[in-house]
């Protein structure tokens, strides 16, 4: 069976900025992603990244795949494959099992990012896709004309604000802080004087009720433990993430929240030849920005660590 | 006769239609962002809100659910 010089496992900024730098390194290089774009597709509008100023998020991503495709010979770039475990963590060859194949490799990047965290309550899981949502920017126009409540108020969250209000009627804003948080806070704080937003603060969801679809939410006020009841037809979630790392076994180091945990200065992980970058790993901030520049520091470590092992 | 009901933005619905067009398929594309009586006829037939759904001769598919898809539609995949 082949062996790879390095195989990328993700396709989100990280991952395709790894695959870029691997190419111009002539390394045997495969990257493996359920979806190419990772994240991005899901942005709104991004104004953070430098150089295409308000680009859409899913704009953005073709411009990188676009980028990505240039060096279409010197990789091999399998879409719509999910990797489901590495093993062989303590030798120099690991494999890399996916649903449809399995590969051996020198080195491996993990930039597989993280997802959303979901509610934990009576009538999450029987109203999930009946009314309770984790995609705004999927499911926003299902809501049309409609009342629905956000949960969280991170930037996800201000995001999501921001996208409903151009459907929506009104909106319960849920934060279980009483300060609106993140990047965008500034433009959080401006919705807040919009007439549709009715903000919430000090509050968390504790139950949904309905019937084929969601009818109502109860929330309570964590500062006088009070309940309240309001009338929502739509639930948008977003309440934080966790990362992606289903597939590592145990074999590296995680931190507390479950992120990878990295030499910052180089991307390795506590396994000699595997790597991290971007979302899935123990940085502080997850931008795209960041992940990037981490993709780039990965691939060029995986070379280096290459070159090493060629010399023994 | 194959109909898909989706989002101009969801990442999903553009996969599941740009893999419907590289398997050489025809399908109607139903935006529910527009359309209001498409939006209410797929929550009828999904008993869910949530895109994209595709309508397979009658066989209802949530999601990009590419082996079910695969499946009714006879493909390789
Ligand atoms: C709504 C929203 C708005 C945002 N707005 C901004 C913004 O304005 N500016 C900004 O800088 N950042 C923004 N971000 C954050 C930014 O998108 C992320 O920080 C960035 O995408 C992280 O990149 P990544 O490559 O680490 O991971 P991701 O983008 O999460 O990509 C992960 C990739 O791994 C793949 N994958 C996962 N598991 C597997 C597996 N087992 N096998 C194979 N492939 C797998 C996925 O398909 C995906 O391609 C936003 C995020 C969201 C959700």
């Amino acid at each position: 069976m082949k062996v790879y010089d390095l195989i990328i496992i993700g396709g989100g900024p990280a991952a395709m900025s790894a695959a870029v730098y691997a190419a111009r390194r002539k390394l045997k290089t495969a990257l493996i992603a359920k979806q190419l774009g990772g994240q991005m597709n899901e942005g709104y509008v991004i104004e953070n990244y430098l150089g295409p100023y308000g680009t859409p998020g899913p704009a953005l991503a073709k411009k990188f795949i676009w980028h990505l495709n240039i060096f279409k010979k010197e990789l091999e770039i399998k879409e719509g494959e999910k990797v489901q475990q590495i093993s062989g963590c303590d030798s120099s060859v690991k494999i890399v099992e996916t649903d449809r194949e399995e590969y051996k490799t020198k080195t491996v990047i993990i930039a597989t990012g993280k997802s959303e965290k979901k509610l934990d309550i009576p009538g999450a899981k029987e109203f999930e896709g009946k009314g309770i949502t984790y995609c705004a920017t999927c499911d926003a126009p299902m809501f049309s004309g409609k009342i629905v409540a956000v949960v969280g108020a991170g930037d996800s969250g201000i995001d999501t604000v921001h996208q409903l209000l151009s459907y929506t009627s009104k909106i319960y804003w849920l934060n279980k802080y009483a300060e609106i948080k993140g990047e965008n806070k500034t433009l959080g704080e401006e919705m807040l004087n919009n007439g549709k937003v009715q903000y919430l603060p000090n509050c968390v969801p504790s139950e949904i009720k309905g019937e084929k679809f969601v009818k109502s939410l109860i929330y309570t006020n964590v500062q006088n433990n009070q309940k309240s009841e309001v009338e929502v037809e739509g639930i948008f979630v977003e309440i934080g993430s966790t990362s992606k790392v289903d597939f590592i076994n145990g074999c590296l180091k995680t931190s507390e929240w479950g992120e990878i945990e990295i030499n910052h200065q180089t991307g390795a992980t506590s396994v000699p030849g595997i790597f991290a970058a971007g979302d899935v790993a123990d940085t502080k901030y997850k931008q795209i920005s960041i992940a990037v520049g981490q993709g780039a520091i990965a691939a060029l470590s995986a070379a280096d660590y290459l070159k090493t092992l060629n010399k023994k | 006769m194959i109909k898909v009901y989706s989002t101009p933005t969801c990442p999903y619905c553009v996969t599941l239609k740009n893999f419907l067009k590289e398997k050489g398929i025809d399908f109607e594309d139903l935006d529910v962002a527009l359309d209001a009586h498409a939006r209410d006829e797929m929550v009828e037939k999904s008993g869910q809100m949530g895109v994209p759904v595709s309508d397979i001769d009658g066989e209802i598919v949530i999601g990009f659910d590419r082996d079910k898809i695969c499946q009714l539609l006879k493909l390789e995949c």
